[in-house]
């Protein structure tokens, strides 16, 4: 198993410098000199712009920067400062991060809650009124955008109902409705791929086997079709996280909770680009190691694939 | 005239899928009857119905594809088809089981096969996980895999040894009943003749009454007692294993021997029957291997389809059976 | 012998115990004599299809709406009226007015423009580049395919919010900075669909007969390799429309995208929120109009793809 999680991480780290490099050359190739920003508007002298440049570094060649800078994220996971107020991006970002997490965290686990029971059920009764039904709701929350769905949701249970905080993050409540708004687009797709899994696995000839032995339906379906429909399900359920984190985003901005999206969005808007690089590449980070523990547990779950990796001193018998 | 109670029968089966918007006659009016302990070979080509039979037997047909099922089948006098879950799950596995022609997608990839193959017996039995589980064991001692294979997982297993997992696994509860679906056809030649051995041995040791369901008739020849051919979802002719082996009558098994190469004989060539199977979404009101017959003619086309006793016990669907004799 | 089975005649069909099960109903009826596949077919399933017609009615109204809006509509879309400002949807303004006075439903019918151009034309962009790449890594193989995907797999390295975020954050703001920015978002869908497809139609026979009598490779591609690869993409077309519309009102939303006073949907939601309160309609309305053009696009989607491809039905 050991070398399954070496070789992924080999894999990994790569990709990560590539988007590293990548971020940090765009955001330089930027129209707008980062001096002139971190000098904040009014006028300023061209003296005082250049002790700025020397200041942040900028008068280095871009490749000593680029170096630096990518060493620095690997070597000490340090994203530089800020234009704007000059404070350390990584201390900024891991302060928010928690907020992000608790929102992807809820969201996935409510995706996983609603959307697993529900393909099953229609995989089961595909076809039937509650398929047709829970399809065609599923695909409604698909195309409602989440900061329009996150509004309604405050429309109605914060300002008419008075159930529940429309922003802020103090406490679990202030997350409910953030949850919700931020999980109802990816539970359409979640559960259309539960149910797509399961009609497969459904048809396959060990399913038939399994009921020809006498296995009462109920035991065919949890005990043998679903671990198999589960296995490409968890591959899904680790890019859903991913674009749950994604989408906390946005969310972030309409409850006013701060979080690393809501960083990101006003940083873009300052034109903070170092603020913003950071921020980019933190989430790319967050995502890969999603991805990773995805296949890993994936491995963890498939025989054929934990064979290949576990059994390496077993003899394996062709 | 005996009125006692019928091993098993099957009365006028037919079966119908839909498929877009046109139905698929698969099985049209299949009869046929088994003694306890018999062997029938079910013989035809690639989507003559047989597997249909097999699975409507044990009604395991895919639901969503399936138009229709009607006419009866009788396990010792109790109708299949009106059997509720829980009669249905009694008898599957327990006193009809069936070995699926291809091993390779046959078994539950994510479990081992000692626990797949306890798991049926656990619930006909209501035994202790241990007890199950050691006649797990014994029933692949019996289809030579070792005890110390009982706990790996299919993948780690050869085509002809997933093969004998699931001969274990259909015999595990000791059925009155198997239904071997091309047992032989998804392995390699070497192995066939191995499998078939096999289950040779285990139907003769446990006296297993067996439909043998194959497009091989020297596999037929060597494990059953009786025969019927099927063409386009219809049995064509049904006899013991002499009178089809011996006196071929319809024109379509007489073809089928001739496609059947004779290394007695010094012949060039095999002589394969012309031609393709109909079309089982059209209802035809001819005899089915009427486009394929060398010896059709005007009359065929009224032929009313119905099957002519030749000696006793050997019937042919071909009205010239009779003129010929 | 009086068993029935041995009778010498057999009766046929008649007076069976029947056991029919009722199968299932088959959502559209088509002549059976056209064949599957041909565009016939295709055009007969999806124009028997209720959601595809629902999407293609809607699509075909708004587009039409939307160009006409200037000419028909009592307001225009940026004219602000200080005595009218936040009043309720009314005769006059059937869809309220907003903040500054201006128009609701002249702003949402003239903005549909935007969220139907940014996703039709994203779209176009990134299945253009995608398929190019697609088929150029499917086809060759080896190290160009090796190179393609990597590359490809950074664009995966995001969430595609994030992503598109970032390349908003380079390219600015603005109507073409978005379709630029929503396009490379998503290329690596069209390019992945691609080079499946082309691995999948390689290894079928009659393109190996085609390459033994020495067709030319661009030929082979033309000819045989698109012509089989397009149901997938058409479907993918519809679906990432559907997407990137959704997305353009994502990044207006945040401020990222189409800006004020630009009547883009999202954009529209994003100066209106702070009034839901009193004025819920404002908020309402375009997000409504945001529901049914992306529904319209998914559904069309959907429809093609039971349209082109057995396989997904059922």
């Amino acid at each position: 198993m050991i070398k399954y999680v070496v070789k992924r991480l080999l894999i990994m780290i790569p990709t990560l410098i590539a988007v590293g490099i990548i971020m940090f050359t765009l955001m330089n190739f930027v129209p707008g000199d980062p001096a002139q920003i971190a000098l904040g508007s009014g006028v300023h002298t061209e003296a005082e712009i250049e002790a700025k440049r020397v200041a942040l570094g900028l008068d280095r060649p871009f490749l000593v920067r680029l170096g630096e800078y990518i060493v620095n994220i690997f070597t000490k996971f340090d994203f530089g400062k800020s234009l704007m107020d000059g404070t350390d991006i990584k201390w900024e970002l891991m302060k928010r991060f928690p907020y992000t997490a608790q929102i992807a965290i809820y969201s996935i686990l409510l995706t996983i809650v609603v959307g697993l029971p529900l393909g099953i059920y229609t995989a089961v009764h595909a076809n039937s009124a509650g398929d047709r039904i829970s399809m065609f709701i599923t695909l409604l929350f698909d195309c409602m955008p989440s900061f329009w769905t996150a509004l309604m949701l405050v429309l109605l249970f914060s300002l008419q109902l008075g159930w529940l905080p429309s922003s802020g993050a103090k406490s679990f409540r202030y997350f409910i409705l953030p949850t919700i708004a931020n999980s109802l687009g990816g539970l359409a797709g979640f559960t259309r791929q539960v149910r797509a899994s399961m009609l497969e696995v459904v048809q396959s000839d060990y399913v038939t086997t399994a009921r020809s032995k006498g296995l009462p339906e109920r035991t065919v379906i949890y005990g043998h079709a679903l671990p198999n429909a589960l296995i490409p399900i968890l591959t899904v359920i680790g890019m859903r996280f991913g674009s749950m984190l994604g989408g906390a985003t946005i969310i972030e901005v309409v409850f006013s909770i701060p979080g690393i999206g809501q960083y990101l969005v006003n940083s873009i808007n300052n034109r903070d680009y170092n603020a913003c690089t950071g921020g980019i590449v933190f989430i790319a980070f967050t995502f890969a190691l999603i991805m990773l523990l995805t296949d890993l547990l994936y491995a963890f779950a498939d025989p054929r694939i934990k064979a290949q990796y576990v059994s390496s001193s077993k003899k394996k018998v062709k | 005239m005996a009125e006692t109670k019928k091993f098993f029968e099957l009365k006028h089966l037919t079966v119908k899928y839909h498929s877009g918007s046109s139905i698929i006659h698969a099985v049209n009016d299949v009869s046929l009857e088994l003694n306890a302990g018999e062997t029938l070979g079910l013989v035809g080509e690639t989507g003559a119905g047989k597997t249909t039979i097999a699975k409507s037997i044990l009604r395991i047909l895919p639901e969503n594809s399936v138009e229709s099922v009607d006419g009866e089948i009788l396990f010792e006098g109790k109708e299949i088809l009106d059997m509720d879950d829980k009669e249905l799950q009694a008898l599957r596995g327990k006193s009809i089981s069936m070995i699926f022609q291809d091993p390779m997608t046959a078994l539950n990839p994510v479990k081992t096969v000692v626990s797949q193959i306890a798991e049926g017996y656990k619930m006909h039995q209501n035994c202790s996980k241990a007890e199950a589980r050691q006649r797990a064991i014994e029933m692949l001692e019996m289809v030579g895999i070792g005890a110390d294979r009982a706990d790996e997982y299919p993948h780690q297993f050869s085509g002809g040894m997933k093969q004998r997992v699931v001969i274990a696994l259909a015999l595990a509860c000791s059925p009155q009943m198997l239904l071997a679906d091309e047992p032989t056809t998804a392995l390699d030649v070497t192995i066939q003749a191995q499998v078939l051995d096999l289950i040779r041995d285990l139907r003769n040791k446990l006296g297993t009454a067996m439909i043998l369901i194959t497009h091989d008739l020297g596999v037929v020849a060597e494990v059953c007692d009786k025969v019927a051919v099927i063409y386009a979802g219809r049995i064509i002719e049904s006899g013991t294993l002499e009178d089809i082996y011996d006196h071929p009558t319809h024109p379509y098994t007489c073809g089928l021997f001739g496609a059947l190469p004779d290394l007695d004989k010094d012949v060039d060539r095999l002589s394969p029957i012309e031609g393709l199977p109909p079309d089982p979404s059209v209802v035809r009101d001819h005899c089915d291997f009427f486009e394929r017959c060398p010896h059709a003619c005007e009359r065929c086309k009224k032929f009313d389809n119905q099957m002519i006793e030749m000696t006793e016990g050997h019937l042919v669907r071909c009205w010239k059976a009779n003129e010929e004799v | 012998m009086a068993d029935e089975l041995k009778k010498r005649h057999h009766d046929g069909h008649d007076g069976h115990h029947g056991h029919g099960k009722k199968g299932r109903k088959h959502h559209h009826h088509i002549d059976p004599s056209i064949k599957p596949g041909s565009a016939k077919y295709v055009w007969a399933s999806v124009s028997h299809n209720k959601g595809a017609l629902f999407g293609m009615t809607f699509i075909i109204a708004i587009v039409i709406a939307s160009l006409l809006s200037p000419y028909v509509c009592k307001y225009s879309y940026s004219a602000t009226d200080f005595v009218a400002m936040k009043s309720w949807p009314s005769l006059e303004h059937w869809f309220g007015t907003d903040d500054l006075g201006r128009d609701i439903f002249s702003r949402v019918l003239y903005g549909a423009r935007y969220t139907l151009i940014i996703g039709i034309l994203s779209t176009a962009l990134s299945a253009v580049i995608g398929i190019v790449m697609g088929a150029i890594a499917g086809y060759f193989g080896g190290v160009v395919d090796s190179c393609i995907m990597r590359f490809l797999d950074l664009f995966q390295a995001f969430p595609s919010l994030v992503l598109a975020m970032a390349f908003c954050a380079v390219f600015g703001t603005g109507v073409d900075k978005c379709i630029l920015a929503l396009g490379l978002t998503s290329i690596p869908g069209f390019a992945r669909l691609m080079r499946a497809n082309i691995l999948r139609i390689r290894s079928m026979e009659y393109i190996e007969s085609a390459t033994t009598v020495n067709c030319p490779t661009w030929k082979i591609i033309s000819q045989h390799i698109v012509p089989n690869a397009i149901s997938p993409i058409i479907v993918e077309i519809a679906m990432t429309i559907s997407r990137n519309g959704l997305a353009s009102s994502s990044l207006s939303f945040l401020g990222l995208g189409v800006q004020e006073p630009l009547p883009e949907w999202g954009a529209m939601l994003a100066s209106t929120r702070n009034y839901i309160r009193d004025y819920p309609y404002m908020v309402i309305i375009p997000g409504l109009f945001i529901v049914l053009t992306v529904l319209s696009f998914n559904m069309l989607g959907d429809a093609f793809r039971d349209a082109l491809d057995p396989n997904f039905k059922d």
